[in-house]
């Protein structure tokens, strides 16, 4: 369980705030899905101070209920899988290296990480033997960040953390990769905190969503409550615009 | 020049060449190597000591601008020291920028997003700096290396000034004697040299790449070992050449002559020094059981002198009015047994060094024109330029230009203000004079090459140059321990006069022949040895 409780930050020493506020919960196996308004980068500083990235101006965050602030923030990430936004693989490494990265770096031998690393390739659909020694300049955007998922369950975390993993990929691509991330997800039973700012993604992939409107919580429960409740005059304008989109889509074809 | 094929010019020089060679490898691979090992660390530190980095890169930035020669000079007159020391402290220096400089941009250059993730998956900053930031800068780390490697190749050309050898050495004696083939000797080497550094360099950066640790090919297995394999292979060469081959063994002591004591000669950088090393040396080895050792073609009185106090020298030939002058920075004395007389007394109770008999030439400076010139103007005496002086463009060497006694004093005792002075090597000036570049220069009464070239010394009618009497100076200490040395070398006083000493000159100048054949030959025609 990860729980932010009244959390505020401010880059300007408090002139203006890029999170203010923020009380959230996400249960043990939940999937919750920050939807941000716009790419400004406010939602990802949400996520960046659950890793301690970025350490909150005020109020608390707890993991597993501890306070964080109060935890190595080395040992706190080693626990804690993160996917990047772009790509964020080390591009002199290969990808089974990059996949065996966190255990290595914990110390643990290598058979064991190289075993380790095949087969999470073979789980995000890399075969092992065509990939483990490519380096990351030789995969296409989706083969990478497969890879980058691969790594962060490498060391089998209870908590993954996803920035707009797919927000760079082609439509096609990142619908094969929604649909995989939804049986992994079926399949490990982890805590997700997933960033996005498109609305079917966080459709499809939460359990609940927490809608972010310049740095303040709109409203936060699943897609059923918000469909049918929409809290906020924003949140109600946010969700029927895909609707009016698809309106027009259907009158052109 | 003599008629020597380039085939049996170079086969006959090739155990030096490769000699050198070696000696060039060891100047610029040590420094380069120390270079390194204070460059990356020092590039380290600035990186993440921010405030550092101005005052640091700004006093690293001031070395690199100080021109080789001023550094030698230098750190000679700070360590009391020649050869091989100062050359590579000197040569370290200058690596140091592109080395500290590529450290530092590489490592600001990873990319932050790259960094974070490093940070993100929970790297100690150990970990970050070690498995992220220095490989991905070494890349640019390396060109740095390479820089400082290709470019240290070339500057150590001017380390044997100071008596460090290198392939330097041969372009040093080439400009002595006006000698292009040793010219080139030296040159070209030493680029090949610097292109075959930067190519093993680019070898070695290609066969670590992260692509070529992946399984390959037998072919590609072979290339990589052959590429990691090269700087090692140069490495080893370098030594080999250094410490096995015939022209160093010839050099070096043996064991047999452990006990034997060595002597060991310097001499300035040109012509008429080279002869009379020779000649000291050559009677030396002749008459007594002492080992001499050359250190020759070191880079001006002040490095002969410098070497001589420290003791990296035991003697040299120093001319009384040169000593006067420029080391005891004293008036000109006219007469020229009260000059020696005077020299002497000073020199044995300041520096403790004798001043032995005088080989019996005075070279003095001639103030020469060319004699067609000299003929249409009515040119005699110096004073005669006085009327032309407007229109007259001066080469001196460098030393005239700047000493007391050179053109500083000569323009104020005859009141002359030459129109334009240019700086020349003294065998360029020979060169410019005879082409019509220059019209005036400084040439040595005794140097062969004034009858050679048409040229004419004029007079020196207000008596301004003082004596310049050749002699030969030792150590007081050396003297001591070798009493035989002082007989020795007495016996070549008096034996040169200008005509003669200008005859061997010209032999060497104008006919190509050795300094070591020239003073044999003469020696054996005089029945001294």
């Amino acid at each position: 369980m990860i729980q932010l409780k009244q959390v505020s930050k401010s880059f300007d020493e408090g002139c203006s705030y890029a999170v203010k506020d923020l009380s959230l919960r996400v249960n043990t196996g939940e999937t919750l899905v920050l939807l941000g308004s716009s790419g400004c980068g406010k939602t990802t500083t949400t996520l960046k101070m659950i890793n301690r990235l970025i350490e909150p101006t005020e109020g608390r965050i707890e993991v597993g209920g501890e306070d964080i602030m109060k935890q190595d923030p080395v040992v706190l990430r080693r626990r804690i899988g993160y996917v990047f936004q772009g790509i964020g693989l080390f591009p002199h490494m290969t990808v089974e290296q990059n996949v065996g990265l966190v255990p290595r770096i914990s110390g643990e031998p290598i058979e064991k990480r190289n075993a380790n690393a095949h087969q999470l390739l073979e789980m995000v659909g890399l075969h092992p033997e065509t990939f483990a020694n490519r380096f990351p300049a030789e995969l296409s955007g989706g083969q990478q960040q497969r890879v980058g998922v691969a790594r962060a369950l490498a060391a089998d975390p209870d908590y993954l953390l996803m920035d707009e993993p797919f927000g760079a990929l082609d439509a096609l691509s990142r619908e094969l990769l929604q649909q995989e991330l939804l049986d992994l997800k079926r399949k490990l039973e982890k805590t997700i905190v997933f960033v996005t700012h498109d609305i079917f993604e966080a459709l499809l992939l939460s359990d609940r969503i927490a809608i972010l409107h310049q740095g303040r919580l709109e409203q936060v429960g699943t897609k059923k409550d918000i469909l049918s409740a929409p809290a906020t005059p924003f949140v109600k304008d946010l969700f029927s615009k895909p609707a009016r989109q698809l309106a027009d889509f259907q009158e052109m074809t | 020049m003599a008629s020597e094929s380039l085939a049996a010019f170079v086969s006959e020089r090739l155990p030096e060449l490769w000699f050198r060679t070696g000696e060039h490898l060891m100047l610029t691979g040590s420094s380069s190597g120390v270079a390194m090992l204070i460059g990356i660390p020092l590039g380290m530190l600035l990186y993440r000591k921010r405030w550092l980095r101005n005052p640091a890169m700004g006093t690293i930035s001031i070395l690199q601008t100080i021109p080789s020669l001023a550094m030698l000079a230098f750190l000679l007159a700070l360590l009391h020291k020649i050869g091989a020391l100062p050359a590579i402290i000197a040569l370290t220096l200058y690596a140091l920028l592109p080395i500290v400089r590529n450290t530092l941009t590489g490592l600001e250059g990873v990319s932050a997003q790259v960094m974070e993730a490093a940070k993100g998956i929970g790297m100690t900053e150990g970990q970050q700096l070690r498995m992220v930031r220095i490989p991905l800068a070494a890349p640019v780390i390396v060109a740095g290396i390479r820089t400082a490697v290709v470019v240290g190749v070339g500057i150590a050309t001017l380390s044997a000034f100071i008596g460090a050898g290198g392939l330097g050495q041969f372009i040093n004696r080439g400009l002595a004697l006006s000698n292009t083939r040793l010219i080139l000797l030296g040159a070209i080497p030493a680029a090949l040299l610097a292109l075959l550094l930067d190519f093993t360099i680019g070898a070695f950066l290609w066969g670590v790449a992260p692509e070529r640790k992946r399984k390959g090919g037998s072919a590609q297995n072979f290339l990589r070992a052959a590429a990691l394999g090269m700087p090692v292979l140069l490495v080893i060469t370098g030594i080999l050449a250094y410490f096995s081959n015939p022209y160093a063994q010839s050099r070096r002591i043996s064991a047999d002559d452990l006990n034997a004591r060595t002597v060991v000669i310097g001499t300035k950088n040109f012509t008429e020094q080279l002869i009379l090393g020779e000649l000291m040396a050559q009677m030396i080895e002749a008459r007594t059981s002492l080992k001499v050792e050359r250190r020759f073609n070191l880079g001006g009185t002040m490095i002969c002198h410098g070497a001589l106090l420290s003791g990296e020298i035991d003697l040299y030939a120093e001319y009384t009015g040169t000593g006067q002058t420029a080391i005891l920075k004293e008036p000109v004395i006219a007469d020229p047994e009260a000059a020696l007389r005077h020299v002497r007394n000073v020199y044995a109770e300041r520096f403790k060094i004798s001043w032995l008999k005088p080989f019996g030439f005075n070279n003095t400076y001639a103030i020469t024109v060319r004699k067609d010139q000299a003929k249409t103007l009515g040119w005699n005496k110096i004073s005669d330029l006085k009327k032309n002086q407007k229109g007259i463009r001066a080469g001196f060497t460098a030393e005239f230009a700047e000493r007391p006694d050179g053109y500083p004093g000569l323009s104020r005792a005859y009141n002359l203000r030459f129109n334009e002075i240019k700086d020349l090597e003294p065998s360029m000036m020979y060169k410019a004079i005879a082409g019509g570049e220059v019209d005036v220069i400084c040439a040595f009464s005794t140097d062969g090459r004034i009858a050679n070239y048409q040229l004419k010394p004029l007079d020196d009618d207000r008596k301004f140059f003082p004596p310049y009497q050749a002699v030969p100076i030792i150590r007081g200490r050396c003297l001591q321990e070798n009493a035989e040395l002082g007989d020795v070398l007495s016996s070549l006083g008096d034996v040169l006069d200008n005509d003669a000493m200008q005859r061997l000159n010209f032999e060497v100048d104008g006919e190509g022949l050795s300094p070591a054949e020239v003073a044999r030959a003469f020696l054996k025609s005089s029945g001294l040895i």
